[in-house]
């Protein structure tokens, strides 16, 4: 599905809101200030997924979208490896940065995604008045790659591209660096641009 | 670098970086030192022919065919795959893909009359595999902490 530049700016501003209120929630859990990028959105061949998501390691918490439509695609709470040891130092009173993350880390990385994703499905369904609603969330903390194909593989057999919808959220204060991605199935983002293009006209 | 559904022959080096559910094949032929590898994504295809390297059943017969060509024996082939992993435990509801592409892959080979001679496979571990046919078809795989080892 190709979007035209109206939808385009329609998501962005769609994602730009959802990502404010999961910074909000983010920044309080650090006690410190978040900032956010401009949302980007990527259309990309499956042949070149590579060359936008590598194989470093990442803990991606992962979540089904659900509700109005059953299987809408996944939303993913994604930080590498490094600003996840520290975010979990920070929310946990601890200083050591050359460790694994071990079973506190990651399901304290589950609570974040957690937090952080429904804040942002809260903020969309808000304004879209369709509901979106994260599943149980799953864990990878791997190679990004390896954990985004198998996600895509789920999409269906007919899927050759995909749209990812991703958002930086920064903490300067603890070197913390992370990213909201959306990745939905093609009849979420129709539904979606819908309702955006209906609220732009006002009928 | 070969990335999604995408596959190359030859003898120049090959990689595939961050397989996860999907699977790396390699088909060698040691005399020629030649080989292909390819990014298999899906068991099926379901019938769709226009991305052929991202089906098992799409992918070993063309595979066959372009090494063929190019003058490889099949008899001589050496058949080597990695991948077929689960990402995540609670979509593993949704059918393991990893684990039907393992089979998939295994039950064409067998059909096509090759032997899959290595593999490492399943798993929740992403790889990055590299293959060298003209340094005698070595392939090494890489995990996310590190380990490399030699398939």
């Amino acid at each position: 599905m190709k979007l035209s530049a109206v939808q385009a700016d329609a998501i962005q501003e769609l994602g730009n809101i959802g990502a404010a209120h999961a910074a909000t929630t983010l920044s309080q859990m650090l006690s410190s200030s978040v900032s956010m990028s401009v949302p980007a959105i990527k259309t990309i061949d499956l042949a070149e997924l590579g060359n936008h998501i590598g194989d470093e390691s990442a803990a991606m918490v992962v979540f089904e979208l659900q509700g109005e439509i059953q299987h809408g695609g996944y939303i993913i709470f994604y930080i590498t490896r490094e600003s996840a040891i520290r975010l979990t130092n920070t929310m946990l009173g601890m200083t050591d940065t050359d460790r694994e993350l071990n079973e506190m880390d990651q399901s304290a990385l589950l609570e974040v995604g957690n937090i952080m994703v429904s804040a942002f499905l809260d903020a969309t369904a808000e304004l879209l008045g369709f509901i979106m609603l994260p599943s149980p969330p799953a864990l990878s903390v791997d190679m990004a790659h390896a954990a985004m194909e198998s996600l895509i593989a789920q999409l269906g057999e007919e899927v050759d591209e995909v749209l990812l919808f991703s958002t930086e959220l920064i903490c300067e204060e603890h070197k913390i660096d992370s990213d909201i991605i959306m990745l939905p199935e093609i009849s979420t983002l129709k539904r979606i641009t819908e309702l955006l293009e209906a609220m732009m006209s006002g009928t | 670098m070969i990335g999604i559904g995408e596959y190359r022959v030859g003898s120049f080096p090959m990689m595939t970086i961050g397989l996860g559910s999907c699977i790396g094949l390699t088909l060698y032929d040691p005399q020629k030192k030649t080989g292909a590898m390819v990014h298999i994504m899906l068991p099926d295809s379901g019938g769709r022919s226009d991305r052929p390297g991202k089906y098992a059943d799409t992918a070993i017969p063309l595979l066959l065919k372009e090494l063929d060509q190019i003058g490889c024996s099949r008899r001589s082939l050496v058949a080597k795959m990695a991948g077929g992993a689960c990402m995540f435990e609670y979509f593993g509801t949704n059918l393991n893909i990893g684990e039907r592409n393992t089979e998939k892959v295994r039950a064409i080979l067998k059909e096509q009359g090759l032997k899959l001679s290595a593999e490492d496979v399943g798993g929740k571990v992403g790889r990055t595999v590299t293959f060298l046919p003209a340094s005698g078809g070595k392939i090494s795989i890489r995990r996310a902490d590190g380990v490399t080892s030699e398939l």
